[in-house]
């Protein structure tokens, strides 16, 4: 049972505020991500557990018990960092055993472990080669490797797929969400992709500009998101932003009145009332595109099209607000075509134009989205 | 209506080699390059090894041979004998050659370690006032003022700490003139170690201090063979402070004890040819030695890509 507890620490250096007010709580086994942009804090908020940093103030424990200024040699955490740090002086054996022949375990068993370790990550072959001449994929399951060969309390990760190629890094992720599962070993791991974040983990942190943005699973950060910054990181591509004025379930685009003018659903409407001005968010799957005159429909014109297989992005004009639309590749339209837009109502969302929160209440949201969602599945 | 863009390509789409690539090429295929390469090379290494040469062959001859015209390339009967001379003629000379090897000795172990010690502190932890970034430049520019300058006070000073004519004098200032380039060696091989391997060795159960000597001693290995032996070239060949600090026998070093065979009356050439040769021989294997790890030293690169 190892649970980890952030008390709203923070870490600044000089004048720099790298994360404030982290509060988190990871449960015993559970796989819970850092997510959000370059330079949001994330490295920072998981070495301050690894003890590498020390925070500014605020307190993390382990289990209940204080950990903020124990050395990282006395936490039993183990960690992957981005760039790997294996030992350029050792071989691949040497690599993995190492944590183990720090902590003085007798030569036989440690070579046991090793050939486990090595038989798990499929890495038998490469045992006694040399670090240096090993591809990115290999080292990155030698450092896996190392990590794991130890049993750890918590299993840290800073972006340990960020540098491999696209194919590598589907496969590593589901070995290394099979390896978290097996094991049953609480883990924090660190990444700026979203689609790696939602694929792997039971838990999303989304971070930015040093401060917590959401908690929640993968399911509640896409359908719930708490503000705009979120419901923008999170899903691909982008959800689309548009300023528009309101009035009683009327939408109209403040840039381009004339050609964005639509009725919301009655439902819908209820979440807005008492808001005239606000920041409409609509993902891309959302719009369900038409190449003929539809009624309550955005007329747009598009600028181009990119063909994804079963799917296609389509860019839109709108007046002067473009717009990103996921369509079928089924529709047959290219630059220039005029088409129309419709909205499915219950999953726009609509956000406060000043401070970037949502709208309208959780619960209802919640309610709408569960009954009408296809997309993403609940655990 | 747009203007219609230019879509003509900026320049030719392949460039035409100047004269001077075209004679360059012309040579390459003739192997005129190539020899002219090698034959450089050749008269660089009978310039350099030539005076080495030389001096070797000028132990094995007589005093007339070496100094007769035309000169005796090859020494035909070879004087075995010059070296057993030495030692009869001046007994002492085995008092210089313990001196050197105690004084170099030491001094290159307390130098490459004080020296790698303070390079591992100013690149690893930061110091107040942006010292970690100064201090290193003001130990560097020790070395800026001719050494010649701190003579007269260091021989004032030391007469006062009683260090005249004592190796331990002599140990203090090759150590003092010797830090600032270990220093400088060393901190250019810490700074290629990463910091994630040190933080990786503290998380997989090391102190900070486990971590240096596990992990970055043996990265940086090469750049410590290198100062090693450059410290040691350096303290065995001087000769000023040597000459000057200490000048009673139980002081005096190899090359100070060479100079003195040169007198007001004549120079020993075959007995100073002997002893250079003697004095040689030591750093030569050393640095032969240790070639490749020299060449690696210099040419940086703790972590080998
Ligand atoms: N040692 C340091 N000294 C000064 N500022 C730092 C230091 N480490 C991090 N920072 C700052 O703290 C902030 C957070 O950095 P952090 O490395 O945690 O970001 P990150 O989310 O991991 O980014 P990335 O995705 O690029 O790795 C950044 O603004 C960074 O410049
Ligand atoms: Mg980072």
């Amino acid at each position: 049972m190892v649970t980890v507890e952030y008390e709203s620490v923070k870490k600044a250096y000089g004048e720099t505020i790298a994360i404030e007010d982290i509060d988190l709580e990871v449960d015993d086994g559970e796989f819970t991500i850092l997510l959000g942009p370059s330079g949001c804090g994330k490295t920072t908020t998981l070495r301050c557990l690894a003890g590498l940093t020390e925070p500014t103030s605020g307190t993390i424990t382990l289990d209940g018990h204080d950990v903020t200024n124990v050395h990282p040699k006395n936490r039993n955490i183990a960690m992957v960092f981005q760039n790997f740090a294996l030992y350029p002086h050792m071989t691949v054996r040497e690599n993995i055993g190492y944590p183990l022949k720090v902590a003085d375990v007798g030569k036989e068993e440690r070579e046991n472990r090793i050939e486990q370790v090595a038989e798990t990550l499929e890495i038998p072959e490469l045992l006694d080669r040399d670090i240096a001449n090993l591809s990115g994929g290999q080292q990155q399951r030698v450092a896996l490797g190392r990590a794991i060969i130890r049993r750890p309390a918590v299993f840290l990760m800073d972006e340990p797929l960020a540098n491999l190629d696209a194919k590598l890094k589907i496969s590593m992720r589901s070995r290394i969400k099979v390896l978290q599962r097996e094991m049953d070993i609480t883990t924090l791991y660190v990444t700026h992709d979203q689609e790696e974040a939602m694929s792997l983990g039971d838990k999303l942190v989304v971070m930015d500009k040093g401060h917590i943005q959401q908690i929640g699973t993968p399911d509640e950060v896409y359908h719930q998101p708490v503000n705009q910054f979120v419901a923008g990181f999170i899903g691909s591509p982008s959800m689309n932003f548009v300023e528009v004025s309101h009035s009683d379930g009327q939408i109209q685009a403040e840039n381009a009145p004339e050609d964005f003018d639509v009725t919301l659903d009655d439902a819908v409407v209820k979440r807005y009332s008492g808001t005239d001005e606000m920041t409409l968010g609509v993902r891309p799957q959302y719009f369900s595109i038409h190449t003929e005159e539809t009624a309550n429909a955005v007329e747009a014109e598009v600028e181009v099209t990119e063909p994804q297989g079963d799917e296609q992005i389509v860019e839109v004009a709108a007046g002067d607000v473009s717009l990103t639309v996921v369509a079928p590749s089924t529709i047959d339209t290219t630059r220039g075509d005029t088409v129309w837009l419709t909205l499915e109502d219950e999953l726009v969302h609509g956000f406060d134009p000043e401070t970037g929160d949502r709208i309208g209440d959780p619960e209802e949201m919640v309610a709408t989205t569960r009954a009408s969602s296809s997309a993403g599945s609940q655990s | 209506m747009t203007t219609k863009q230019d879509t003509s390509v900026d320049a030719m789409p392949y460039t035409e080699p100047s004269g001077l690539e075209k004679i360059h090429e012309r040579l390459t295929e003739t192997g005129l390059t190539k020899a002219g390469v090698y034959g450089a090379l050749a008269l660089f290494l009978v310039w350099t090894l030539f005076p080495v040469y030389w001096l070797v062959t000028a132990t094995l001859k007589t005093r007339e041979t070496l100094l007769s015209f035309p000169p005796q390339w090859i020494p035909l009967d070879a004087q075995f004998g010059n070296y057993a001379r030495l030692f009869a003629e001046r007994p002492e000379f085995v008092t210089f050659i313990t001196n050197s090897v105690i004084v170099t000795v030491v001094t290159t172990i307390v130098a490459t370690t004080i020296g790698a010690m303070a390079a591992y502190a100013f690149v690893t932890f930061d110091y107040p006032y942006n010292l970690d970034f100064h201090l290193p430049f003001y130990i560097l520019s020790t070395r800026f003022m001719p050494p010649i300058v701190t003579i007269i006070p260091l021989f004032v000073i030391f007469r006062g700490f009683g260090l005249v004519n004592t190796l331990r004098g002599l140990i203090l200032v090759y150590t003092m003139f010797n830090i600032p380039f270990a220093v400088w060696m060393m901190k250019g091989f810490f700074e290629e170690v990463p910091e994630s391997l040190i933080e990786s060795a503290m998380i997989d159960g090391h102190t900070h201090l486990g971590a240096f000597f596990k992990i970055v001693l043996p990265l940086v290995k090469p750049g410590l063979i290198a100062s090693a032996i450059f410290t040691t070239i350096i303290t065995w060949n001087e000769l000023l402070f040597a000459v000057i600090l200490a000048q009673s026998s139980q002081a005096i070093t190899v090359p100070v004890g060479l100079a003195s065979f040169v007198t007001k009356f004549s120079v020993q050439w075959i007995n100073m040819s002997v002893a250079a040769t003697i004095a040689l021989a030591p750093v030569l294997l050393f640095a032969f030695m240790a070639r490749q790890q020299l060449v690696r030293g210099f040419s940086m690169g703790a972590v080998g890509k």
